[in-house]
C-alpha cells in the first residue's frame, strides 16, 4: 500500500498536504496528531470516500485513486470508525456477517456459510453473548469490538481503524492491543491504527508512528523515536513561553 | 443455491392469511368486493415495502408505477384485440405493464436514487406529476380523456369471459401477485441481496465501505418493487375498471395509502404490510360508513400515534416480543 503526495482540499482549506506514506504488509502503524491534523480526511482518501485532487492511491501496485469505496473493500481495505456505525437493527452475528460477505470473499461465500464464519470473529472479540442482540443496542465499547470483529471478517489486507480505543478502560485497551498485534501476525493484515491522545494504545501497539499536524506529516518513525521527537512533544504540549 | 425451507417458514402465517381471506370472500355473499379491496391493499403495500421497508427511501411517485401497468395493459388489448389469440392477450397486457412500470423505474431509479432521503422523495412526487402532464399534454396513450377499452376486450375474450375477468379474475390475480411479492420479499430478506438493503438502510456511508455498491441494490429493490405495482395496475385497474383514466391513475393519494399501510404494520418486515392493509382496509371501509367524508381527518392522527408510539409499526413490535419464542421462526 502506497499514498503518493496526497492532497486533499475542501474549498480553500488544506485538509490533507502532500502526505506520502508506504505501507508493508503486516505492518503495524500508528498515525497520531491532534483533532483537525487530517487524520480521518487521510483515511477517507484511502477508502474511497474522497477523491483527493492530487497524488495516487496505490494498492499492491494498482492505482485505486478513483475507484470507489465498494470496490476497494473486496481488493482488502476494511475500515473502523471513529464513532461506531453498527448496522443497528441487524443483529451483531448478521452485521460480523455483511463484513464476510462484502469483503475480500465476496462472491465466494454465501450467506449461511458467512454466518456460521462471523460466529468465529465474534468469539475473538468476546461478544458471544451478544451474538444475537441488535447492534444497536449495545454499550459503545461493545459497538467497537463489534466493528474490529466486522472489519476483520472482510479478511482485510489492510485495516484501517480511528480511534478504536477511545473510552476504553485501559486494561480493555491492553487486551485489544495484543489481541490486534496477534491477528496481523496471524492472518498477516497491515494494521493503521490513528489515535488523537491514546498514547498507551499506540505506544504498545505500532511499529512505526507517522505524526500528522495541520495537513502535513511532521514525523514517520519508529514509534519510541517519534513519540520522543521534540517537534511532536511541540504540537502536542506547545512550547514554553519565551523558550 | 441451497434451498432451506426453514427459512421460508414465515410465509405461512402470510399464505394463511390470504387463505382465509379467499375464502370468506368466495363463501359469504357481498364479501366479495371487500375483500377484494382488502387484497389489493395487501398486495400493494407487499409490493411498496420491497423499497420502502427494506431501502429505507421513500417514493412518493410511488403510484405512476401501477398507472404504468394500467396502460400496459389497456395498450396491449387495445393493440391485440382483433389478433385472435384470446387470453393470450392477457398476458402480453400484463408483460408490457411490468415491463413499462421496470423501464421508468429503471430511467428514475438510475437517476434520483442517487439523491437521499428527502432528496429522493421529492425528485419522486416530480416525477409523477410530470410524467401525467407529459401524458396529458402530449395527447399520448388517449391524451387527458385515457382509454376505454371494454369495447376491445370483449371483442378479444367475448362478453362472458371479460365480465367473469373484471368482476373474479383480476381479483384473484390480485391474490396471486400478492402471494408472489410475499415470497420475492422473504427470498431477498434471506439472502446477500437482505444483507446489503439492511446495511445501506441502517448507514449508508459505512455499507459502501463495507464493499457494497448500495446503488446498485437500491435499484434492484426499485426494479422489483415497481415491476409488482405494475402487475398490479394491470390487474387491479384495468383488467377490473376497463379503462384507464390519467387523473385517477397518478393520483398521489394511492401513493400515502402505501406509506400508511407500510409504516402502521412495519416497515422491513413481511407481515407488516398485511397488518396494516387489514387494519387500515377495514378501517376505512367502516369510516366510510358511519363517518362519511371524515376519514382522512380521523386517520392523521391515528397515523401520527402510531408513528410516535411504534415506529417499527405493529409487527416491528410483535416481532421483538416473539424473539426468543417458538414463534420467532414464523414472524418476520
Amino acid at each position: 500500500m502506497k499514498l503518493e503526495n496526497i492532497t486533499k482540499k475542501f474549498g480553500g482549506l488544506v485538509a490533507v498536504d502532500k502526505v506520502s506514506l508506504e505501507i508493508e504488509a503486516g505492518e503495524l502503524i500508528g498515525i497520531v496528531g491532534p483533532n483537525g491534523s487530517g487524520k480521518t480526511t487521510l483515511y477517507n482518501v484511502i477508502s474511497g470516500v474522497y477523491t483527493p485532487e492530487e497524488g495516487r492511491v496505490i494498492l499492491e501496485g494498482k492505482d485505486i485513486t478513483r475507484l470507489p469505496p465498494y470496490r476497494r473493500a473486496p481488493m482488502g481495505i476494511g475500515r473502523t470508525f471513529q464513532i461506531p456505525r453498527p448496522f443497528s437493527s441487524a443483529s451483531v452475528r448478521e452485521n460480523v456477517a455483511v463484513g464476510i460477505m462484502f469483503g475480500t470473499l465476496s462472491g465466494k461465500v454465501g450467506v449461511d456459510e458467512s454466518l456460521e464464519m462471523a460466529d468465529h470473529y465474534i468469539e475473538l472479540v468476546g461478544l458471544q453473548a451478544y451474538r444475537d442482540k441488535a447492534s444497536g443496542r449495545l454499550t459503545p465499547t461493545e459497538k467497537k469490538l463489534m466493528e474490529i470483529a466486522r472489519a476483520l471478517a472482510m479478511k482485510p489486507k489492510l485495516l484501517l481503524m480511528d480511534e478504536a480505543m477511545a473510552g476504553m478502560h485501559p486494561r480493555d485497551i491492553d487486551d485489544v492491543v495484543r489481541f490486534l498485534k496477534e491477528t496481523a501476525q496471524e492472518e498477516n493484515i497491515a494494521i493503521v491504527s490513528m489515535v488523537e491522545h491514546i498514547m498507551r494504545a499506540v505506544a504498545g501497539f505500532a511499529q512505526r508512528v507517522m505524526v500528522m499536524y495541520q495537513g502535513a506529516k511532521l514525523v514517520d518513525a519508529p514509534t519510541a523515536e517519534a513519540l520522543g521527537d521534540l517537534r511532536v512533544i511541540d504540537v502536542y504540549l506547545g512550547r514554553p513561553s519565551g523558550g | 443455491m441451497r434451498l432451506k425451507i426453514e427459512k421460508y417458514y414465515p410465509l405461512l402465517p402470510v399464505y394463511a392469511a390470504y387463505l382465509v381471506m379467499f375464502l370468506i370472500g368466495r363463501t359469504m355473499p357481498g364479501m366479495w368486493q371487500m375483500v377484494a379491496l382488502l387484497a389489493f391493499y395487501c398486495a400493494i403495500g407487499q409490493a411498496f415495502n420491497i423499497f420502502l421497508g427494506m431501502t429505507g427511501y421513500v417514493d412518493f411517485g410511488y403510484v405512476a408505477f401501477l398507472a404504468m401497468g394500467t396502460y400496459g395493459m389497456a395498450l396491449g388489448i387495445t393493440a391485440f384485440h382483433q389478433t385472435g389469440l384470446g387470453i393470450g392477450i392477457m398476458f402480453i397486457g400484463l408483460l408490457l405493464g411490468v415491463v413499462m412500470a421496470a423501464l421508468l423505474s429503471l430511467a428514475v431509479g438510475a437517476v434520483a436514487l442517487r439523491l437521499r432521503g428527502a432528496y429522493f422523495a421529492i425528485a419522486t412526487i416530480g416525477v409523477n406529476e410530470g410524467f401525467r402532464y407529459f401524458v396529458e399534454g402530449a395527447r399520448i396513450w388517449g391524451g387527458s380523456e385515457g382509454i376505454i377499452f371494454y369495447g376491445d376486450m370483449t371483442e378479444a375474450f367475448g362478453a362472458e369471459t371479460t365480465r367473469l375477468l373484471s368482476t373474479v379474475w383480476a381479483d384473484v390475480a390480485v391474490f396471486i401477485i400478492a402471494a408472489m411479492a410475499a415470497f420475492v420479499t422473504i427470498h431477498y430478506m434471506r439472502g446477500k441481496i437482505g444483507y446489503a438493503l439492511t446495511a445501506l438502510r441502517e448507514d449508508e456511508d459505512a455499507a459502501k465501505v463495507m464493499g457494497i455498491n448500495v446503488t446498485k441494490y437500491k435499484i434492484i429493490a426499485f426494479i422489483t418493487s415497481a415491476s409488482f405495482a405494475g402487475m398490479i395496475g394491470a390487474m387491479a385497474w384495468a383488467l377490473k375498471l376497463t379503462y384507464v383514466f390519467p387523473p385517477d391513475v397518478f393520483e398521489i393519494h394511492y401513493t400515502i395509502e402505501c406509506i400508511i399501510i407500510v409504516l402502521l404494520g412495519g416497515a422491513g418486515t413481511l407481515l407488516g404490510p398485511i397488518v396494516g392493509a387489514l387494519i387500515y382496509g377495514l378501517s376505512k371501509y367502516w369510516l366510510a360508513v358511519i363517518a362519511p367524508g371524515f376519514q382522512l381527518l380521523i386517520f392523521a392522527p391515528i397515523i401520527i400515534v402510531i408513528v410516535v408510539a411504534f415506529p417499527e409499526g405493529i409487527m416491528g413490535l410483535v416481532k421483538r416480543r416473539a424473539k426468543g419464542t417458538g414463534w420467532e421462526r414464523y414472524i418476520i
